[in-house]
């Protein structure tokens, strides 16, 4: 069974009288486990894409399927509610709060899940060390490197246990060395048996992935996959 | 949801904190505001206080025969051309009023006291005669009243109130012994209770009451006089037409003229009070209600400012899986906060200026207002905080975590 389906999916905006196709009749079907980046250059529609699997967005037309669940015609809370039970997000800027630690970061979702406290503080604990940060969970974001950041960011979008770990460009402010570690832990996520979805347009990091899409215009272009 | 409650309030502290200046400087509408509110209630409080004290020192039951109004439109050069209250129409007034219970005649002059080393200027000296104990309100706390006897045969003796006897007699029993008052030489008998200050005005216990025959030989060509008439409480508009008709054939005003007395009640004292009562109370209201939505409008103005500064950590928020109604709560809170705080720190400086009050007159703090004006500055909060706290919620996640 597939994990997501998106079916004939349209996003038209009106910029100033005129229509801006986003996304032109965009079919996806992701399974569980899959390893997927999403290419294309910039206005191909690619953020537009992981805006609406992600669930931060929805279909102008077309059928979103989400584990079963129809997406197109939920309303901001239950967009809120899949987004934080089934959907962990990786920012290219990390997007930690400065003033929290680190575990308290990572507790965030479990707060809006209404997690008990002390089932919070053991899920954020064994979140950060599976990403090898056991020992800086008391640190600030300023406290810690970049590459540190962002893997409190990847345990923060791991802790709820979700369906899919989406990732936006998830190296992109990290030198080559931090960029590999992090993508050394989607590599075991994945291993872990994760599904991993990645937006880029880095063409080795998307090497990582076992499926490639390429997205032009807001249409389809290449969808690839790796025989393994 | 409690988790919840708890991350918000942990956000609002640490926003506040991190904001100190800021955010004090945004409250501080609220905290004047709750400033004047309490500080008013206080001074209310207080004057209430004062007030009923010097009333029941007037008595509610008790007409006061004498030459001036003590409130009205008369001019006082036109009351002084009246007649002075005659001592003797006391006993034609107990003879032939229906309503008088007690009547006392009363004389007063200011002079000043001695014994030994020790003196007091501008004792106020009052002749009575002893039906004054059966009016006055002022219990004697040591020894005695003077008897008939006393007061007839012009004694010498005093019932001296509670300042003369601290400083007259420090820590002695003055029962019994002498003193000075001018040049003549009186005997203690009495002591009465601490009164006060009659309206914060001046003190009721530096008063030395003596006979009124004693009185009037020794001082009185030159103090004032007067009549107490103590009647039944519910027919003191009765007793009034009764009295005034008696007091003007006594005085023979003719029909044409107007009265050239005044009977003066305490109830003219109650409206004067009841109108500085209002006029103190709506300043103080005025300018609560004015510097609270002032505080109101800089708060909400603030919290616009923080919306926009946080418009990132809203998206992220958002993404992570807080619904709008989650957001509103956050923001709202940290309104509230605030505002808490404001209310809070007003309180602080309330308290303190209470103090200040009490040394003056004796006052508190009201407990009811302070939690009213800490109720009434979350309410600020609320308000204020409602339009921004909206206006995150509904900030589209995409757009939000785009913001730069």
């Amino acid at each position: 069974m597939s994990l997501i389906s998106l079916k004939d999916i349209y996003k038209i905006y009106n910029v100033g009288g005129e229509e801006v196709r986003a996304l032109d009749g965009v079919n996806v079907t992701i399974k569980e486990n899959e390893y997927l980046a999403i290419m294309g250059p910039s206005g191909s529609g690619k953020s537009t894409l992981m805006n609406m699997i992600g669930c931060l967005d929805t279909p102008t037309t077309g059928l979103y399927e989400f584990e079963g669940e129809m997406v197109n015609d939920m309303d901001d809370n239950q967009l809120a509610s899949i987004r934080n039970r089934k959907i962990g997000f990786v920012f290219q800027t990390f997007n930690l709060l400065p003033k929290a630690t680190a575990q308290h970061n990572v507790e965030i979702p479990l707060i809006y899940g209404n997690v008990r406290r002390d089932q919070r503080k053991s899920m954020a604990a064994a979140a950060l060390e599976s990403v090898g940060l056991g020992d800086r969970m008391h640190h600030k974001p300023n406290e810690l490197s970049g590459g540190q950041r962002q893997r409190v960011a990847i345990a923060r979008a791991l802790v709820n246990n979700p369906s899919i770990i989406l990732a936006d460009e998830p190296t992109g402010n990290l030198d080559s060395k931090s960029g590999r570690e992090i993508m050394e832990i989607f590599d075991a996520l994945h291993e872990a048996g994760n599904t991993i979805i990645l937006v880029t347009h880095e063409d080795y990091i998307a090497a990582h992935a076992s499926r490639t899409i390429r997205l032009f215009d807001g249409k389809i272009k290449e969808d690839f996959s790796k025989v393994a | 949801m409690f988790s919840l409650f708890i991350e918000n309030f942990r956000i609002s502290i640490s926003a506040v904190l991190a904001n100190k200046m800021r955010s004090l400087l945004t409250a501080l509408g609220v905290v004047i505001g709750i400033l004047a509110v309490t500080l008013m209630g206080t001074l209310i409080s207080g004057l209430d206080k004062s007030f009923e004290k010097s009333m029941e020192f007037l008595g509610k039951d008790v007409i006061y025969i004498r030459k001036y109004e003590w409130f009205g439109d008369k001019e006082w050069w036109e009351m002084r051309n009246r007649p002075n209250i005659k001592i003797k129409h006391a006993d034609v007034i107990r003879e032939r009023s229906q309503y008088a219970e007690y009547v006392a005649p009363i004389s007063e002059w200011y002079t000043s006291v001695k014994r030994a080393d020790d003196d007091i200027n501008g004792v106020r000296i009052t002749g009575t005669t002893d039906t004054y104990a059966m009016i006055s309100t002022a219990e004697i706390e040591k020894g005695r009243f003077f008897s008939k006897t006393e007061n007839r045969s012009g004694s010498h003796v005093a019932i001296i109130g509670k300042d003369i006897a601290d400083n007259l007699f420090e820590n002695e029993n003055a029962l019994g012994e002498t003193f000075q008052i001018g040049n003549y030489t009186f005997r203690v008998i009495g002591e009465l209770e601490k009164q006060g200050k009659f309206l914060g005005m001046f003190s009721l216990d530096k008063q030395i009451i003596i006979p009124i025959g004693t009185h009037r030989r020794l001082f009185t060509r030159r103090g004032w006089s007067g009549i107490n008439v103590k009647v039944d409480g519910t027919q003191l508009d009765n007793a009034t037409e009764e009295l005034t008709a008696l007091m003007r054939q006594l005085r023979h005003v003719r029909p044409t003229e107007d009265d050239n007395f005044a009977l003066n009640r305490q109830d003219p004292f109650k409206e004067q009070y009841s109108m500085i009562k209002l006029a103190i109370g709506g300043t103080g209201f005025f300018i609560t209600v004015l510097s609270l939505v002032v505080g109101g409008i800089g708060i909400a103005n603030i919290m616009f400012v923080t919306v926009k500064e946080r418009t990132r950590e809203i998206g992220t928020r958002k993404a992570l899986g807080a619904t709008p109604k989650m957001i509103l709560m956050q923001f709202l809170m940290e309104s509230i906060t605030i505002c808490l705080f404001g209310g809070l720190f007003g309180l602080a400086l309330a308290w303190g200026g209470s103090l200040i009050i009490n040394q003056y007159f004796p006052s508190e703090m009201p407990i009811n207002l302070a939690l009213t004006a800490l109720g009434l500055s979350m309410l600020v909060g609320v308000i204020s905080g409602l339009a921004p706290s909206y206006k995150a919620a509904k900030l589209d996640p995409i757009d939000a975590l785009r913001y730069e």
